[in-house]
């Protein structure tokens, strides 16, 4: 069943298109990773999906409901959790409090404090909840928001680059962190460069070349494909 | 016919004149480094005592006026190398830095020269086009806002000041990386906006009574001026003027100065709500 | 209950900051014992801005707007309130048109920061926009000395301002000198409770998280617009209960309480003090304000000079506040008695605030 539905959708830039008729379906409890070289639109289609632009064309469903028009805090509301690419946390505020913002729209008293707990343990930074949330490394602000993303208990993760900055062991750890969300039901979408990670988590790919839709299918698909391997994993062989 | 529509040009022109001259100052400043000065107003009182301190040692006016405006000018980089310089990462605090300076300029200015100094009355000088008199100074006010537009236009956009004024406009950082000194193009530029402001003042000082809280009649025009132009002062400003102007000409001649005011101010939330980064964002955007 | 008085997002917490407290309640209670009438009546004067420069602090320090329209809102409820209680008659009418002219700021603030905050307006434009607004209502009113500018009988007279309204009271009986005091203490212990409790609460977590980055507050699902007008709306509204009560003081208001230099005085207070915390705003407002009159009785000029070299000074020297500063380092030094969580976090603060200076 498909969860999240891009028909057609557009993005232009003035004279720039940055997403050309661009369709694209993520199944409800699948990892789906966007994939695809520098420039080729995947920021923007995940920001379309998010509501941080409106599309120039074209509409986008979440759940069979037309959510084109809606804001990103409705489109979080009806189930949706999103990390930009940049770590963008509270910075002056202590990570507990971070934590407890993202949570209080579901938990409350007691109960809040044991997820509190829960999560700052499985983020790995219960030591560090009373620093400030700008005070930690560049790799633990990741955690701490994939953790934010995590507390509003979501029906799709979305994720920009969620493993930008970190170390090999971190983005490991980091997917099979998504991996075992997913196993609980969780739909993810990610927007990803580090092809090992891809590897790791990915059911489904989509590949996005000069703002379209260049080929799609599951991992091992795609991997196999001679034209994508040209265009992208060519490249990043390479380097 | 054609004296109702010179009389109309006229209005036009008075009010249009009065924007491009309260704002421009206030419009570089904040569009080459983000921060509104908050003393512009001072800026104006300033140039407005300067010039009728000199007129009355007996100064032509028109070389009062230009002394005037550089006075103002040099107070300006005085003002940016002491105060505004340690505030580009943190404009809100270079605008309470030079409000705290406004309030201390102009009460000091009451403690000292009190409330009311002698005027210099307007300079003579009126025509008549069918039954309408015209005062001939008001038309001077139209050509020096049109010069002053035309002189940001040449300095910006023909001189090698300009080309890296821009350049810093756009991204401090790598002009700086490319051997641009900023911190001089910074200091020139608010000596620039302060010099215009200075200019302002001494070209309605002759109109107006001289009392040191002048400054305040001048700041919403200048401050709605740059809210509604947008952060790019030369395709921003004078679109601005004009359209503020066109609003506030229609109010003032049928219902008065107060409604003219009350009116512009409501225009200018309305066009917030509809074009939160001001006219030159959209004009930028058409232009590409 | 006790956690919200408690909370996180205020400075001053455990035993010894409420023992303080209540003792200095308790000076304020008794002080009408000692002191004469006329003093106790000055006392109540600066009382009165409080309340417009804590809704400042809520709005500037916790929300991260900057409203330079305190004066705005102050003077549409002052004006409010001279148009009602002249309305409606004196006596217990008077209790109506306080609670109803602070309605009316509230209502004002709601239209004005609808308009701005959809807009999109923040940051600098945030306080462009309504200090231009500020003193195009400073303007208009200056300008309605004619006898055509009236509402109901009430006149506006311009420049010399609306008078002849009567103070607050309970059918015959004015709330002036001691009791004006004693209500102004509540007013005042109430607000500074209720808005302790208020930051401390989730939706003060959501303020303080829109401040901190408003986009990550609406990728978590809340709808930043209506929690920053929320703030725009109890801050102003504050604002207006100050105005309602400076017009009942004094029986008058004029057009130069909303203008220039009236409307930077909020933002003196608040920056002096420290606009991140209730607490150090309430005390240096008072301590500023209390400065401030003293020197007025001499020369009004010399005491906003002073007034812009002490933001100016702020500004340079201590963007985080004095007030703030000092009590921080009180905290600091205080041997053994620091909170488990918020020593590092402290510590962090001040670290951060030394890097970005």
């Amino acid at each position: 069943m498909a969860l999240v539905e891009v028909k057609d959708v557009s993005k232009r830039f003035g004279g720039l298109t940055a997403v050309s008729d661009v369709d694209l379906t993520v199944n409800a409890g699948e990892v789906h990773c966007l994939i695809g070289p520098n420039g080729a639109g995947k920021s923007t289609l995940f920001k379309l999906i998010v509501g941080l632009y409106p599309p120039t064309k074209g509409s986008i469903f979440f759940d069979t409901v037309d959510i084109t028009a809606e804001r990103p805090y409705a489109r979080v509301q009806r189930g949706m959790s999103i990390k930009m690419q940049a770590p963008s946390v509270f910075k002056e505020l202590p990570v507990r409090q971070n934590i407890q913002i993202a949570l209080q729209a579901r938990f409350s008293g007691a109960e809040r404090s044991t997820e509190e707990d829960r999560l700052l343990t499985l983020l790995n930074l219960a030591q560090d909840a009373g620093k400030l949330a700008g005070a930690l490394s560049h790799g633990q602000q990741q955690w701490l928001e994939i953790g934010m993303a995590l507390a509003l208990q979501p029906q799709l993760l979305l994720l920009d680059e969620p493993t930008a900055g970190m170390s090999p062991e971190e983005t490991f750890k980091t997917g099979e962190l998504i991996k075992s969300f997913n196993a609980e039901g969780m739909t993810v979408l990610v927007v990803e460069h580090d092809m090992a990670f891809v590897r790791q988590v990915a059911q489904r790919v989509t590949v996005l070349h000069l703002g379209k839709i260049f080929a799609r299918g599951n991992l091992e698909a795609i991997l196999q494909d001679d034209k994508v391997a040209e265009i992208y994993l060519g490249k990043t062989h390479a380097h | 016919m054609s004296a109702e529509l010179f009389s109309l040009f006229y209005q036009f022109a008075d009010v249009f004149a009065f924007l491009i001259l309260s704002a421009a100052g206030l419009a570089i400043v904040f569009g080459m480094m983000g921060v509104i000065n908050m003393a512009h107003g001072e800026f104006i009182m300033c140039g407005a005592y300067v010039t009728v301190g000199l007129v009355n040692l007996g100064v032509p006016l028109v070389i009062a006026q230009i002394l005037a405006a550089l006075t103002a000018g040099l107070i300006g980089v005085a003002v940016e190398f002491l105060i505004v310089r340690r505030f580009y990462k943190r404009p809100l605090d270079s605008l309470l830095a030079t409000w705290g300076l406004s309030l201390i300029v102009t009460q000091s200015m009451l403690l000292i020269v009190g409330s009311a100094v002698r005027g210099i009355g307007t300079p003579e000088g009126s025509f008549a086009i069918g039954g309408y008199t015209f005062s001939s100074y008001r038309l001077v006010l139209f050509g020096c806002a049109v010069a002053v537009l035309a002189g940001l236009y040449i300095v910006f956009m023909k001189t090698r000041f300009g080309v890296i004024a821009r350049a810093t406009m756009q991204n401090a950082a790598m002009a700086k990386a490319l051997g641009a000194r900023t911190g001089r193009i910074y200091a020139i530029s608010f000596g620039i906006g302060t010099g215009l402001a200075g200019l302002c003042g001494a070209l309605y000082a002759p109109t107006m009574t001289l009392i040191p809280t002048m400054g305040a009649t001048f700041v919403v025009e200048s401050f709605v001026t740059v809210v509604i132009g947008g952060a790019n002062v030369l395709l921003g400003t004078a679109p601005a003027a004009v359209f503020l102007a066109v609003i506030r000409m229609t109010l003032n001649a049928s219902y008065g100065q107060i409604i003219g005011q009350i009116g512009m101010l409501f225009a200018v939330i309305l066009i917030i709500r509809v074009l939160p980064e001001g006219l030159s964002s959209v004009l930028v955007r058409r232009g590409r | 209950m006790f956690k919200l008085l408690d909370g996180p997002q205020t400075l001053g917490r455990g035993k010894i900051f409420w023992s303080c407290f209540f003792v200095v309640l308790v000076c304020a209670l008794i002080y009408p014992l000692f002191a004469d009438s006329y003093d106790v009546g000055n006392f109540s004067y600066f009382l009165i801005w409080i309340f417009m420069a804590l809704g400042l602090c809520l709005m500037w320090g916790y929300g991260g707007m900057l409203s330079f329209g305190q004066t705005f809102f102050f003077g549409v409820a002052g004006y409010s309130y001279g148009v009602l209680a002249i309305n409606m008659g004196g006596g217990t009418a008077t209790i109506a048109a306080l609670v109803l002219s602070v309605v009316v700021a509230m209502i004002a603030a709601g239209i004005l920061g609808y308009f701005m905050i959809w807009g999109g307006i923040s940051g600098i434009f945030f306080g462009i926009v309504t200090l231009s607004a500020t003193l195009v209502l400073a303007f208009f009113l200056g300008q309605t000395a004619g006898p055509e500018w009236h509402i109901g009988t009430a006149r506006l007279n311009g420049f010399n301002g609306m008078k002849g309204m009567d103070p607050l009271a309970v059918r015959d009986f004015y709330i002036e000198g001691s009791a004006l005091y004693y209500v102004m203490i509540a007013l005042i212990v109430v607000v500074y409770i209720a808005l302790r409790m208020l930051v401390n609460s989730g939706i003060g977590n959501v303020i303080v998280a829109t401040r901190e980055n408003p986009q990550r507050a609406e990728m978590l699902g809340y709808d930043v617009r209506k929690y920053q007008l929320l703030t725009f709306v109890i801050g102003s509204g504050l604002a207006g209960l100050s105005g309602a009560l400076y017009t009942s003081w004094g029986q008058f208001i004029t057009p130069s309480s909303i203008g220039l230099p009236a409307a930077a005085m909020p933002i003196v207070w608040v920056a002096f003090s420290g606009r991140s915390d209730l607490t150090a705003t309430l005390v240096g407002s008072f301590l500023l304000l209390f400065g401030f009159q003293t020197i007025t009785v001499y020369s009004q000029q010399t005491a906003l000079v002073l007034m812009g070299a002490l933001l100016l000074a702020t500004v340079m020297l201590a963007p985080q506040g004095f007030v703030l500063g000092i009590g921080k380092l009180v905290v600091d030094r205080w041997p053994g008695r620091r909170p488990r969580d918020a020593g590092p976090a402290l510590a962090d603060a001040v670290r951060l605030q030394s890097d970005e200076t």
